[in-house]
């Protein structure tokens, strides 16, 4: 076998194409799914005490080979005008934990008083998750309507916007109050980056089902349909994400690499695969086939992201076309790729990425278990280095910076800073708005290559630790410099204050990473998303390992 | 009493020192130093909050007496508490050579904070140093390096959570009309 080489960050950490990443079978809800179904997870509904409206109360119990999780919902009236997207809405249609263990009636108790306060209430480590979701109101409303004539509702209509409801947060890791991630880091189950908050969003699609089958029946005890199971499927839960995320990339770097490591890794595996076997190329078939569908499907008013949507649909022809032909080549699966590289738009090279994983998980899914890090090792500095190996570091590993004239206004253009009134990132304009003093430290490039200007001023054989102790102001850049010198894809190759940045790019790339789709910017700073749609259900997984399924 | 979990604690405590003036780099260094503290320490937002309000009247390790520590000669006294914050940064970014350890080093101010800051490394300081606002230390060498605790909460008081949180409202941006609109994204809001 011919080895591959990985692509490099140079290539892979750009901007535009990270604004073109797609979910694969390596992303984190796909990992729930396999973990869930190898093990069988089983869920029931242990309460379910929503009245005529579908408001009340409900609790789905997973019961996973060591513990047993549980989604707690509130469902509560909300007027329209008050229905928003935007972190700063203080009311939603629905609110969630993520609990750890099986909650009692005073536990419950507890969480209706503060679940649906969101961030104004108050949680303990018992909650693992807190997240919350509005009702996608028109979509919503017709499916329950149809459901209660007895009729299914309108599938290009539901798979048009493809969810029910839409959740704004799903927050993890100690946020106000609840766990620690250090506390679910040691079981295997929720060990993987973000496995809690895709379980939360599973279980939270599941709701939303049951939710318009219930208040359908309500309205017509005697004739009401049930939401058919093949459209049951197709749906997943909407998201909505912000600026809020974007610095989330740059501030957990030896995270990052590890997620980009694991993709690289494992689409240079297959691409050095000698053959093509027939169970591959019918798996790699059928994604195709199926992102296609989606493709179609997938709309945004979003000029950018709507031609680069057209541009990918004609590249899948492209493929369809070209595949038999690839294939037939030595190492057909690098054929394919190079194809594309060759061929097609960043959108459409980014899907084939994902679709030519797609047959390989014997080689390739155990890459999902390396896909999580602890920032510690990346903190400590090494003070004994030079200042001039340091800076010589800087200059090799921002190379791609080089360029950048931070002088230009234009390169310099926004910074990012924290909201007094929502305590979340934001951008602001340098040149334009007050508050640039307090600009947070998220201008890597302009950073890094100030940081190499300072230190050319020093004495080349002075110690880092020394330059350190005088200007202590630069401890931040020298610890990410280090870090970026170890770990490739822990940066971001492009200027993260520029005029131009996109901040929807950022936040595609992590998206795609939890396995999101139909990505639909509403902005450059925010977007809506799908999660687990066309996935299984949660309570199919344990049939599904009996009938030899997996994800 | 409130009860904050680890990474409020760190989060908060970062925040907090880098609006009582330390450098960025720092108060992620504070930030998990914090977090140490507060997995064994009840008191770990007086602290914090000692360690923000004195910021500014500590002193700094400077090169001439590093430079004695490095070659294992007696420290000197100085005029005011070395900050502790910057002398474990210095010992942990170069460590000092085994010749040189044990070291004493005089003066410190709030040492809780430098043996917080050893923790993660294979220096610790030799005795407990408790709350005390300065005291002498003597740093050692230790071989098992402390792992993370799990399972610990930040217990605070509402007072002191107020005054941390006024040094981390100096890091914030006060909104505008036009940032809020413009610095979340705005333009497009819910529409379906």
């Amino acid at each position: 076998m011919t080895a591959i080489a990985l692509r490099p960050p140079e290539v892979v950490m750009r901007l535009q194409r990270l604004g073109a990443a797609h979910p694969t079978r390596l992303s984190f809800l796909r990992q729930l799914i396999r973990r869930a179904t190898r093990e069988k997870w089983r869920v029931r509904k242990h309460l379910f005490d929503l009245d005529d409206k579908g408001f009340g109360r409900a609790v789905y119990a997973v019961e996973t080979p060591a513990r047993t999780y549980s989604l707690v919902a509130f469902s509560t009236p909300l007027d329209d005008e008050k229905r928003s997207d935007r972190v700063i809405a203080q009311a939603w249609d629905t609110s969630y934990v993520l609990y750890d263990g099986l909650p009692d009636a005073a536990e419950i108790a507890r969480l209706e008083a503060n679940a649906p306060l969101q961030e104004a209430g108050r949680y303990t480590n018992r909650e693992l998750v807190l997240a919350r979701a509005n009702k996608s109101v028109r979509l919503f409303e017709d499916v329950v309507s149809a459901l209660a004539r007895g009729r299914q509702p309108d599938e290009e209509q539901l798979l048009g916007v493809g969810y029910l409801l839409r959740t704004t947060a799903v927050y993890g890791n100690g946020k106000f109050g609840i766990a620690d991630r250090d506390e679910i880091a040691g079981r295997p189950e929720l060990a993987g980056s973000f496995q809690a908050e895709m379980l939360t969003v599973w279980l939270i699609r599941s709701f939303t089902l049951d939710l318009v089958d219930h208040i359908a029946c309500r309205r017509n005890p005697a004739g009401a349909a049930r939401l058919a199971s093949d459209l049951r499927r197709a749906l997943g839960v909407g998201n909505a994400t912000g600026l809020g995320m974007a610095p989330f990339l740059v501030r957990h770097p030896l995270l990052t690499h590890s997620w980009f490591l694991a993709r690289e890794t494992a689409l240079a595996r297959v691409r050095a695969e000698p053959h093509a076997g027939a169970a591959e190329r019918r798996i790699f078939a059928q994604a195709l086939a199926d992102l296609s569908r989606r493709v179609a499907r997938w709309h945004s008013d979003d000029d950018r992201q709507a031609a680069a949507t057209m541009s990918l649909a004609a590249d899948l022809d492209a493929l369809t076309e070209n595949l038999d032909r690839l294939l037939a080549k030595p190492q057909p699966w690098d054929a394919v790729y190079r194809f594309a590289e060759d061929n097609f738009s960043l959108e459409g090279q980014e899907a084939c990425v994902s679709l030519i994983l797609e047959p390989h998980g014997a080689l390739v899914d155990e890459l999902g278990d390396t896909m999580k890090a602890d920032e510690t090792p990346g903190h400590a500095i090494d003070g004994s280095v030079t200042c001039a190996s340091l800076r010589q570091a800087l200059l090799d590993a921002y190379s791609w910076a080089a360029d950048v004239d931070f002088a230009d206004p234009a390169a310099n253009a926004r910074f990012w800073y924290v909201s007094a009134e929502k305590l979340e990132p934001r951008l602001g304009e340098r040149f334009e708005e007050d508050g640039a003093e307090l600009e947070q430290p998220l201008a890597t490039a302009r950073d890094a290559l100030s940081l190499a200007a300072a230190l050319a001023q020093e004495p080349q054989s002075a110690s880092v630790a020394d330059f350190l102790l005088r200007r202590p102001e630069w401890r931040h850049a020298v610890r990410r410099a280090q870090i970026v010198a170890r770990f490739p894809y822990a940066e971001i190759h492009d200027n993260l204050i520029g005029a131009d940045l996109r901040p929807v790019d950022i936040l595609r790339a992590k998206l795609a990473f939890f396995g999101a789709r139909s990505f639909d910017p509403r902005s450059d700073r925010w977007l809506r998303i799908a999660l687990f749609s066309g996935e299984p259900l949660i309570e199919d997984v344990a049939a599904m390992a009996t009938a030899g399924g997996a994800a | 009493m409130i009860e904050l979990s680890l990474n409020e604690v760190e989060t908060l405590s970062a925040k907090a020192a880098r609006g009582a003036g330390f450098s960025w780099g720092l108060a992620e260094d504070i930030g998990r130093a914090a977090r140490r503290i507060a997995v064994e320490d009840d008191n770990w937002g007086v602290a914090m909050l000692s360690l923000a309000e004195n910021a500014q009247s500590l002193d700094l390790p400077d090169p001439v007496r590093a430079a004695r520590w490095r070659k294992g000669e007696p420290d000197r006294l100085a005029e005011r508490p070395l900050c502790p914050i910057r002398t474990a940064a210095l010992l942990l970014d170069d460590p000092l050579p085994a010749s040189a350890l044990p070291l004493t080093i005089i003066n410190v101010g709030l040492p809780m904070w430098l043996d917080a800051m050893l923790r993660r490394s294979a220096m610790r300081v030799a005795r407990p140093v408790g709350s005390a606002a300065h005291a002498d230390v003597v740093v050692e060498h230790r071989a098992d390096i402390d792992q993370s605790a799990t399972g610990r909460r930040g217990a605070i008081d509402e007072r002191t959570l107020a005054a941390l949180n006024s040094f981390a409202a100096r890091t914030y941006v006060p909104e505008s009309e036009r940032s809020r609109v413009r610095g979340a994204g705005g333009g497009r809001v819910d529409d379906e």
